[in-house]
């Protein structure tokens, strides 16, 4: 289909029939590939028994309402051609038939009932939480979701919370629930092929259930509208093998490693240091003293919390989700990879070689022109002068190396 | 000046002399019956309401540019047209411009038109207040659309969810031209609403019992109604948020204990029945052409009356099924769910009711009676998708999706915009003496139907897909491939824009083809559709004071049994026209009623409407403003009372041949 754009519809009628023959291929290309290529946030391809509940009673409701509406349009086609004026006489002025009226009413009224009857019986089922194996909070702002893992028996054991950020890791087959909340305005946790959505308010909790049937990365996005980048606040959840899954929470509460004297990262770690870790933190990070560095996002951003970034090159998404860590290549190699393969794909990382350093380069050059964040000093008055996310820096391409060394080692 | 008075030709009941009033200067009445002074002062409800139709029909083309750019943005991944703060912007004021300067004006205007001649009235119950309405909605969306040149729109969506709509999030004006925009044009709606309910339930004429009432008065009837009841609930949301806003309030501020989830409850309580108010006015509109054109009463017309009603009092027990994942937990939801499924019985039997109209009948497909048909097609594809999100858990899955853009373009834009287009072929003559091109007349239809369901039609794949509403951008990393593609159907629905926007193009084109200077088109017969309502039984266009006689009504579908004889013999029907519709309104016009006495026009509602934008950009801006426009506003109400109830003799230019003056002219 990457043949019909606009540029090509404009030339001249051999390229039309052109457009429609490639439209026919698409359309027959479609019919043969069938939905295995379907988008990633796909709501009728469920991938977990949630998802699955509500697309079998959509199957059901899909079907009598094209049923009804076939039916409503056979009838009015009908009446369309039977009843042209063709010049028959006047018909009789009749105000209706109230028995029929009735009868017609009271059809879609029962149809309505035997919808109305499995719809709350799933809406109960949608809302168990006695069964939970694993609890996992998210807490969006604008414009990112923090994901936390806190300390329970549940997940297979959490001994030490874990801090992550737009990626969940799941174990396939749990059932996880996630309890939401948020930090500044209303937004909406959603993975289409998991479950429907909920909206995640300031001030209250609110939970919804997720579990994968199989290994994989399930796409989502905020979805309900949260301002200025609200489409650029995505998220995925990451669903693996009980043993991968094991080698990722080990993973994450491994003990800070400093960069290697001399090398190009550890002068990162002082410009990290001076420039990020106001914001970011980095667990175990130290400056020239010894002491731990700890961030204070509330004193520096309006919503009072920046991504956690211990272990940012464990993710293959930054900047809520929204730009690959991954470059191209080596992004299909994950995305792509068979169920069985995924976790371990997704356990190796973001290299060197595989970084997408000119996305990442864009970010750290300039983050508002790549994300809208509102960035005028007027608009600014109203949050106390505080950047509603992440601010121009003016950093210099060598700092911005520098921190590159550094990231490339936080996994 | 409350309603009509008709003095006898008794002397002993002598028009009331002059009093003291009037010999305040500024305390006039208008006397030009020509020229925009004729207009600008008018309180006759034929001029408002075609200014109201004028007007919103320029916000419809204001609103489709914005649709055009937010399409444009979204054809291919990664738009660049337009920034994400513009993009926003756009789409609040597309849909705000939409609902409340297009749609909800035009079937006011159509309302205000043919609800007094429907039931044979000569004008509303109170005449100053339908003026004061009008120019209310003129001045609160102009209001609205400066905020373009003063830093921008609002930008927190047409439903503006708290706390997204407070000053951190938005620092901008715009959501406080939004806010305060939205209150001056709540004004006009409740005003108008009053206005009219008085106006049906008082003035009919002899004989038209509540049953008896055509069918678009009975659903312009009803939404008043809802009017009447939603319109107070938005105006406290609104006003909340003005403090919140402008005046440090925390109303929606979580750090001060307060819950988001109010806004919520409170626009949706006001934004379901809003809904109904769109649609009940075009669903009156196609019940009254689909029999014109069919030669058949409408089938069930009680059936029609009460589940209208039923759809106006369910219309109000709805409105958490726009929060299905706001988080109301299971039980709410599930009340709210099945009711929503039972507002789909009423509604189904309106379009059952439509079919059967048709079914048996004689049908003639002008252009207004293809777009009666395009409503009935368009709005149950709309009804079913309806259906499909009634269903909370399913709806989970659609809301904030286009899938529920698709839906609510199926209602709003093929079940109300649809009727009130057909509204506009069918009225036409009437209103304006000459009938539209029926030629130009489907080009418009088709185009519009091709444009709108290549539009609308893809919605439900790219929502379905998985694409969320109000995002200034779409990634081709979630586009997947294949058929359902996002990329390809994007560019549909961006293509189906264009095709919808020539449609309306030619709808403006047939009016310029009429109108123009030196236009062949002639005048339109009395009654070119062989109509079957009481404002047909009068010139077109109607007189000032609309009817010679008031008539006097013995039949729902009085027109045609005027004009019909059955002659069958038991349950053989055979209809014979006895009397053409020339010649029962000619007959009216032997019977004519003598000194029609039509109440005078004023100053007072534009001056007093004029003070609300004032007032409002006080609010925004200065304190001194806020004192001015309390200054115009209550030198406008304090004119509204004293003036005098009608102009002197002495204030009229005298006629040409030293004779009666304007004034009896322009009442004979």
């Amino acid at each position: 289909m990457q043949a019909v754009t606009p540029t090509t519809t404009v030339k001249s009628v051999t390229s039309r029939v052109r457009i429609a023959r490639l439209s026919a291929v698409a359309v027959l290309a479609a019919a043969v590939a069938g939905c295995a290529q379907d988008a990633p946030q796909d709501t009728w391809d469920p991938a977990g028994p949630n998802a699955q509940k509500i697309h079998s009673l959509d199957n059901v409701v899909y079907a009598i309402a094209g049923v009804v509406g076939v039916i409503v349009f056979a009838v009015l086609s009908v009446a369309f051609w039977k009843f042209r004026d063709r010049g028959q006489p006047i018909p009789e002025q009749s105000h209706g038939k109230p028995a029929l009226e009735i009868v017609l009413t009271i059809i879609p009224a029962m149809i309505l009932i035997g919808v109305a009857i499995p719809s709350v019986s799933t809406l109960m089922a949608l809302n168990k939480t006695d069964d939970t194996e694993c609890i996992i909070n998210v807490t969006g702002q604008q414009w990112w979701w923090e994901v936390d893992y806190p300390v329970q028996e549940g997940c297979g054991g959490i001994d030490e919370p874990i801090v992550t950020s737009g990626q969940m890791v799941i174990e396939a087959g749990t059932k996880v629930l996630v309890r939401g909340t948020s930090r500044d305005v209303i937004h909406s946790w959603w993975i289409p092929r998991l479950n429907g959505k909920r909206d995640m308010v300031p001030g209250r909790v609110h939970t919804v259930r997720l579990e994968a049937d199989e290994p994989g990365i399930y796409a989502g996005q905020c979805t309900e509208f949260c301002g200025l980048s609200h489409a650029n606040m995505r998220m995925e959840v990451v669903a693996m093998e009980p043993d991968d899954f094991a080698a990722w929470k080990a993973n994450q509460v491994e003990a800070y490693v400093a960069p290697e004297e001399g090398t190009l990262a550890a002068e990162g770690e002082s410009t990290f240091v001076a420039q990020c870790s106001r914001c970011h933190q980095v667990d175990g990070l130290t400056d020239n003293d010894g002491e731990l560095v700890i961030a204070r996002p509330d004193q520096n951003v309006w919503s009072g919390a920046a991504p956690n970034l211990t272990n940012l090159m464990t993710r293959n998404t930054f900047a809520g989700a929204s730009w690959d860590l991954l470059s191209n290549e080596c992004r299909a190699d994950v995305w792509e990879a068979d169920s069985a393969d995924v976790g371990a794909a997704y356990l190796e990382g973001v290299s060197e070689s595989c970084l997408n350093e000119v996305e990442l380069r864009e970010w750290l050059r300039n983050a508002p022109a790549k994300k809208p964040m509102y960035t005028d000093p007027e608009s600014l008055e109203e949050t106390n002068g505080l950047p509603r996310g992440m601010p121009y820096l003016a950093l210099s391409e060598d700092q911005i190396d520098q921190l590159i060394a550094y990231l490339l080692e936080r996994k | 000046m409350a309603i009509i008075e008709r003095p006898t030709e008794s002397p002993a009941t002598e028009a009331p002399a002059p009093s003291a009033s009037t010999s305040y200067g500024y305390l006039r009445r208008p006397v030009e019956t020509k020229g925009w002074r004729s207009w600008a002062f008018t309180v006759d409800h034929k001029k408002i309401g075609i200014m109201y139709g004028a007007v919103a029909l320029f916000f419809f083309i204001i609103g489709g540019l914005e649709a055009g750019l937010i399409r444009l943005q979204l054809a291919g991944p990664d738009g660049t047209i337009l920034s994400a703060d513009k993009y926003n912007q756009m789409f609040t004021m597309h849909a705000t411009t939409m609902v409340f300067l297009f749609v909800m004006p035009m079937a006011a205007a159509f309302a205000n038109y043919f609800i007094p001649l429907q039931i044979g009235a000569r004008d509303v119950a109170f005449p100053r207040l339908n003026a004061l309405s009008l120019w209310t909605f003129v001045f609160g969306g102009i209001f609205i659309n400066t905020s373009w040149i003063l830093g921008g729109g609002a930008d927190g969506g047409w439903f503006m969810y708290a706390p997204n709509s407070s000053v951190p999030f938005s620092p901008s004006n715009g959501i406080d031209f939004w806010t305060l925009g939205l209150l001056i044009t709540g004004i006009a709606s409740l005003v108008g609403a009053i206005n009219l309910i008085v106006t049906v339930l008082n003035m009919r004429a002899p004989g038209m019992t509540m049953m008896k009432m055509p069918i678009f008065t009975w659903m312009g009837f009803v939404t008043q109604m809802l009017l009447l009841f939603a319109m107070p609930v938005i105006t406290v949301a609104l006003f909340l948020l003005m403090f919140q806003r402008s005046f440090g309030a925390t109303f929606f501020s979580v750090e001060a204990g307060a819950d988001p989830l109010l806004w919520q409850h409170l626009f949706w309580i006001f934004g379901h029945p809003e809904v109904y108010i769109i649609v009940l006015p075009a669903f009156g509109i196609v019940s009254e052409v689909l029999p014109v054109f069919s030669k058949k009463p409408l089938f069930g017309y009680p059936f029609v009356v009460f589940s209208g009603a039923a759809i106006g009092f369910v219309g109000f027990g709805v409105w958490a099924h726009h929060m299905f994942a706001s988080g109301l937990g299971p039980v709410s939801v599930a009340v709210f769910s099945v009711a929503t499924m039972a507002i789909a019985v009423p509604t189904g039997v309106k379009i059952i009711n439509w079919t059967l109209t048709m079914w048996g009948g004689k049908l003639k497909f002008t252009t207004a009676m293809l777009f009666a048909v395009g409503l009935i097609v368009e709005f149950t594809i709309g009804g079913l998708s309806g259906v499909t999100h009634a269903i909370a858990p399913s709806d989970t899955q659609q809301t904030d999706t286009y899938y529920i853009v698709a839906h609510f373009h199926y209602v709003i834009f093929g079940g109300g915009v649809v009727g009130l287009f057909s509204g506009m072929y069918y009225w036409w003559p009437k209103i304006f003496g000459k009938m539209l091109s029926e030629t130009l007349g489907k080009w418009n239809f088709w185009l519009m139907m091709i444009g709108m369901n290549l539009t609308f039609g893809p919605m439900h794949i790219i929502g379905l897909q998985g694409q969320p509403r109000r995002m200034y951008v779409w990634t081709e990393y979630r586009a997947g491939e294949g058929f359902f593609n996002l990329g390809f159907w994007n560019l549909v629905a961006t293509i189906g824009t264009f095709v919808l926007a020539i449609g309306v193009f030619f709808f403006l084109i047939n009016i310029w083809v009429t109108h123009r200077p030196g236009s062949k088109t002639p005048p339109a017969p009395a009654d070119p559709w062989d109509a079957r309502s009481l404002e047909w039984i009068t010139s077109s266009p109607p007189k000032e004071y609309n009817f010679a006689r008031t008539p006097v009504v013995s039949d729902l579908d009085e027109f045609f049994h005027r004009k019909y004889e059955d002659v069958g013999e038991g349950d053989q029907h055979e209809y014979v026209q006895h009397m053409t519709g020339e010649e029962v309104i000619q007959n009216e016009e032997d019977n004519a009623d003598l000194n029609i006495h039509l109440p005078a026009p004023s100053y007072w509602p534009m001056v007093l409407a004029f003070s609300l934008p004032v007032l409002a950009y006080g609010v925004i801006y200065s304190t001194l403003l806020i004192l001015a426009g309390a200054a115009i506003a209550t030198m406008a109400m304090f004119g509204w009372a004293l003036e005098p109830a009608d102009a002197p003799q002495s204030d009229y230019d005298p006629t040409d041949d030293g004779g009666e003056t304007s004034k009896e002219l322009a009442n004979v």
